[in-house]
Parts: C-alpha cells; sequence; structure tokens
C-alpha cells in the first residue's frame, strides 16, 4: 500500500482528468485528417480520385458531370488529396460532425460546367459562320 | 506499413535512412499505444476498472502525438511505396521530446502498481502456463514467445532502424499470465527508449523516393514485429497494377493454438484473462 500513496495523493489533488468537453473544445492538430471537402469550381471530373480511393468513397460520371462521395465510406487517407491534378480536393483539420443517415454529396463541376458551355458556343459559332 | 514494404520489395526499392527512422519510431509508437490498451484491458480483465481507465488515460497522450504528427490518431497511415508521406519536423521533434520522458514516468509509475501488486499476482501468477518447449511446437510468436524464454524477435533482423539503434528483447522465463503482462509492460518502457534513441540519432534528408511503374513480376516477403507478435506478408507481382496475390499472416493467427494447450483444466473466473493474455484481434486473424 504504501508504494501507492504518491498516487493517491497526487490524485486527490490534481484537477479534471479529462476535458470539460462542451465547454472546452480541443483545437484539431495542424493538418489532422478531419475530412475531404470538394471544390466544384476546380474540379475537371477527370476522375483520378475515384480510380485511387482504396475505399470507394468517390464516383465521377464525366458524361453527367456528376461527382458522388460517401462521406461515411470515406477513411480520410488523402489519397484523392494527393493524386487530384487541379487541386480541387481539400483536406479539412476539423472532424466531420455525426451523421443521423447516410448521406450521399453529389456535386456538379461547375468548371466542366463552363468549359462546355463555351465549347458549345464556340462550335454554335463556327457553324455560323460555316452557314 | 508491412504491406508497403512487401510492396516495396518487389522492385525492390532503397529507402533513403530518414524514411527507416521515421518508420521505427511511429512502428514504436503504435506499440507504446498497443500495450498501453493492452495494460487497460488486463486491468479490466479481472476488474481492475480504474487502472484500466488510468492506462487508457496515458495512451490518449501518446495518440495525441501519433495524431500530431501523421493526422490520424490509431493507425498512422503515412507509409506510401518510397517513402513516408508525412515529415516529423523540428517543433514536432522538440513536442514529442518533452513529452515521452513524463509519459514513460507515468506509465513507469503505474506498472509499479500493477506488477507488484498482490491481487494481480493472485489473479496471474501460474495461470495459464505455456512452456518453452510447447510454445515453440505451437508456433507462438511475439510477447507470448517471449515470455516463454525464448528470444526471439523478427526486431532483431534488423530491419528498418532497429540495426542502429540499441535494441535487446524483453525475455521473461515463467511463461504464465504474469510473465506475460511483465514482458508487454517492460517492451513498453523500452519503447519510449527506443523512440527517444531514434528522434535523437534522425538522420536529415527525403523522406521519400520516386517509384516509377507497376509492382514488376516479382515476389517478396516481408516480416516485421507488431505490438502482437510476428506480421507476415507475402506479395506477388504480376508486371499490372494489381498485385497477383497478397498473403497475410497476422500475429494472432499464430498465437491461438496456444490456447489450446492453457485453457484446458483452468478456472472459469481465469478463462477472461488466459484469452486476453495473448491479446487476440480477431478481426485481425479472420483473413
Amino acid at each position: 500500500m504504501p508504494f501507492m500513496l504518491p498516487t493517491i495523493i497526487k490524485n486527490l489533488f490534481t484537477g479534471y482528468a479529462t476535458r470539460l468537453y462542451p465547454v472546452q473544445v480541443r483545437e484539431p492538430f495542424e493538418k489532422a485528417r478531419g475530412h475531404v471537402v470538394f471544390l466544384d469550381d476546380k474540379c475537371t471530373m477527370c476522375g483520378a480520385c475515384a480510380l485511387r480511393c482504396p475505399s470507394v468513397a468517390i464516383t465521377t460520371d464525366k458524361e453527367k458531370n456528376e461527382l458522388a462521395f460517401y462521406p461515411l465510406r470515406c477513411i480520410v487517407c488523402e489519397v484523392c488529396v494527393h493524386v487530384c491534378p487541379s487541386d480541387a480536393i481539400e483536406l479539412i483539420f476539423k472532424w466531420r460532425p455525426s451523421l443521423y443517415d447516410k448521406p450521399v454529396e453529389l456535386h456538379q463541376s461547375t468548371r466542366l460546367a463552363h468549359l462546355r458551355e463555351s465549347t458549345e458556343e464556340a462550335k454554335k459559332e463556327e457553324t455560323k459562320k460555316s452557314d | 506499413m508491412t504491406v508497403v514494404e512487401a510492396t516495396e520489395r518487389l522492385w525492390p526499392v532503397e529507402l533513403t535512412p530518414r524514411t527507416k527512422y521515421l518508420r521505427t519510431i511511429w512502428a514504436e509508437m503504435s506499440r507504446c499505444h498497443s500495450h498501453l490498451l493492452w495494460l487497460g484491458l488486463l486491468a479490466d480483465a479481472f476488474g481492475f476498472e480504474s487502472m484500466f481507465l488510468q492506462f487508457w488515460r496515458i495512451r490518449e497522450r501518446i495518440l495525441d502525438l501519433i495524431e500530431m504528427t501523421c493526422g490520424h490518431r490509431v493507425i498512422p497511415s503515412v507509409s506510401v511505396v518510397g517513402g513516408v508521406r508525412r515529415d516529423i519536423n523540428p517543433e514536432h521533434k522538440k513536442v514529442i521530446m518533452d513529452t515521452l520522458p513524463s509519459i514513460r514516468k507515468e506509465s513507469e509509475d503505474l506498472i509499479k502498481v500493477v506488477i507488484n501488486d498482490y491481487t494481480v499476482k493472485a489473479r496471474t501468477v501460474g495461470v495459464g502456463v505455456l512452456t518453452k518447449e510447447l510454445a515453440i511446437a505451437l508456433g507462438c510468436v511475439g510477447p507470448v514467445l517471449r515470455a516463454s524464454g525464448v528470444r526471439e524477435d523478427v526486431r532483431l533482423t534488423k530491419y528498418h532502424a532497429y540495426g542502429d539503434i540499441n535494441f535487446e528483447p524483453i525475455v521473461e522465463n515463467a511463461g504464465d499470465c504474469y510473465a506475460r503482462a511483465l514482458v508487454r509492460a517492460k517492451e513498453l518502457l523500452q519503447s519510449f527508449d527506443l523512440q527517444m534513441e531514434a528522434l535523437n540519432k534522425l538522420p536529415e534528408g527525403e523522406i521519400s523516393v520516386k517509384v516509377r511503374g507497376n509492382p514488376p513480376a516479382n515476389e517478396a516477403v516481408m516480416r516485421t514485429e507488431a505490438p502482437r507478435g510476428e506480421l507476415f506478408y507475402y506479395a506477388k507481382g504480376n508486371g499490372t497494377r494489381n498485385l497477383e496475390r497478397l498473403k497475410i499472416r497476422t500475429p494472432t493467427y499464430a498465437n491461438l493454438p496456444s490456447l489450446l494447450v492453457m485453457l484446458p483444466g483452468c478456472e472459469l473466473a481465469d478463462v477472461p484473462v488466459i484469452v486476453l493474455s495473448i491479446d487476440p484481434c480477431i478481426c485481425c486473424m479472420e483473413r
């Protein structure tokens, strides 16, 4: 028993062992892997992230201009962030809040839409000129 | 990490010294948190609830260090073929160097309580005895084997940076649950020392090398000492993007047969302690 006495005395005079959570919230570490977000204005729907994702959390459809992301499948391995050629995926250091259901995030690339619009306009102009 | 290294051996890729040291440090951090978890679970298995939480409280500080350097709390997930994705920068190094001795001190104090306590001894000494001959015959690995008096540790093969740092496996001769607890407790303290030594010797340089192309048609084997024992990976490439074959043998798979020797004839109340003493991870084993 005497060898435990210092521990007992120490525990009597030290404060709380845990953080008072809702009041005190620990800030995430710099570069902690919280969750990933997709930037629709940079994405080109190339599908590199979908190809490399180890947990099949991303699917892309270039024809429909649609990227589906399943947040609950994501293991935040950061592979998509490294692999994206246009830096359209960003790592957020804060954790994603808990969810009640299994949502699917649908993204539409505005960049691709703009590109398509401009090419269509160019085509129309070309056809006008040829007419 | 082991799967990455098995794949690297297909080329084979020559790693930079810094990569080897970083992998060593993270492997030892994983060992620390795993052994602290196990010591907590052991305390829980014979009904020492407060000790369980005390160990897990220390573990939380190690997890913070892993999260600070790798991003994730439990699985570092930093190894890629050719190197690592994160680096330990000087600020992180300073924080780790400041924190580790205090964590070591705390765990040393707690381990003293576990190891010398009369109740703990009454529940573990002479329970689930595994003799040296049987341990070898049943193919046990890791702390279970070392607690039975066999000087066997994959880290002796000097993979990673274990050739450069001062490492000596911890061996106990009794072969009972108490010896297994003792081996893990001493390994935990040793692991802190190994981390400090590796951090002190951490060489400068690149953290990864570029690896191009698909895995060549070749086969490779990698063994590492995971916290639970020897982890074995076999990889076979065929020149395409995907490996042709990958075989994993986890430590629990090797340690489970020893239960057949330890369990018959024991008291019912000792069953949780004996089963826990091999640190079973059934989800790792099921492959």
